[in-house]
């Protein structure tokens, strides 16, 4: 099952890239492309941590989550900069 | 003399909840993928048409956050079976630690979405806020 699962997150991160293109495309905004990239990411993460991960995968998800939000209070404090 | 009959086998029991635990977990995983591919889609086609902007953009990120959500639920569900059987303190140890990621990050996205959906009803674009999510 984990191959399968690795297929998949592999696949939600190329869907990822390709719709934070077509979400810079709509929008004409970086920081709503990179909130979208971000959103798959947290996916991947997500479908790989369904099988039976090793602490290596947990720390890798984990790393990609707190990335996440680290990444999106930036972008917040960079919206609210005058 | 004693007479003794198992009902239920721990071995029979272990195997039963590994396998619940595959298929609940497996069912998570799958509303993930599909959210994501139908995201995909969607903002393909947003992409191509360029229409609606940035109320569609919203839209389709809001329902991606839902399916995020919903997979999480199933995947919890998941960490709560495997509490039954407690074979090793390395795996008691795992998950903890996954059961404390996808608790944050539930209660994280829960937020999110209510934010955006609070915003989505003002008419006003929740990528604008100001920083604590407050409108301006």
């Amino acid at each position: 099952m984990n191959a399968w699962l690795q297929a998949a997150a592999v696949l939600v991160t190329g869907a990822g890239l390709v719709s934070a293109a077509a979400a810079h495309r709509l929008t004409g905004d970086v920081r709503r492309a990179l909130a979208v990239l971000l959103d798959f990411l947290t996916a991947a993460g997500l479908v790989r941590l369904a099988g039976a991960p090793s602490w290596d995968g947990i720390l890798a998800a984990a790393a990609v989550i707190a990335l996440r939000r680290l990444i999106g209070s930036g972008l917040a404090v960079s919206r609210a900069a005058p | 003399m004693i007479v003794s009959v198992e009902l239920l086998p721990e071995s029979t029991l272990r195997e039963a909840i590994s396998l619940l635990v595959r298929l609940v977990e497996s069912a998570g995983a799958l509303i993930i993928f599909i959210g994501a591919g139908w995201a995909f889609v969607q903002f393909v086609k947003a992409g191509l048409r360029r229409r609606d902007r940035v109320a569609g953009f919203n839209r389709i990120r809001l329902s991606l956050g839902r399916f995020l959500v919903l997979g999480l639920e199933f995947q919890l569900a998941g960490d709560v079976l495997r509490t039954a059987v407690a074979p090793s303190f390395t795996e008691i140890g795992q998950l903890a630690a996954i059961a404390a990621i996808r608790t944050a990050l539930n209660y994280f996205l829960g937020r999110e979405i209510a934010q955006e959906r609070a915003e989505l009803a003002r008419g006003g674009d929740p990528l604008e806020r100001p920083v604590g999510g407050k409108p301006s």
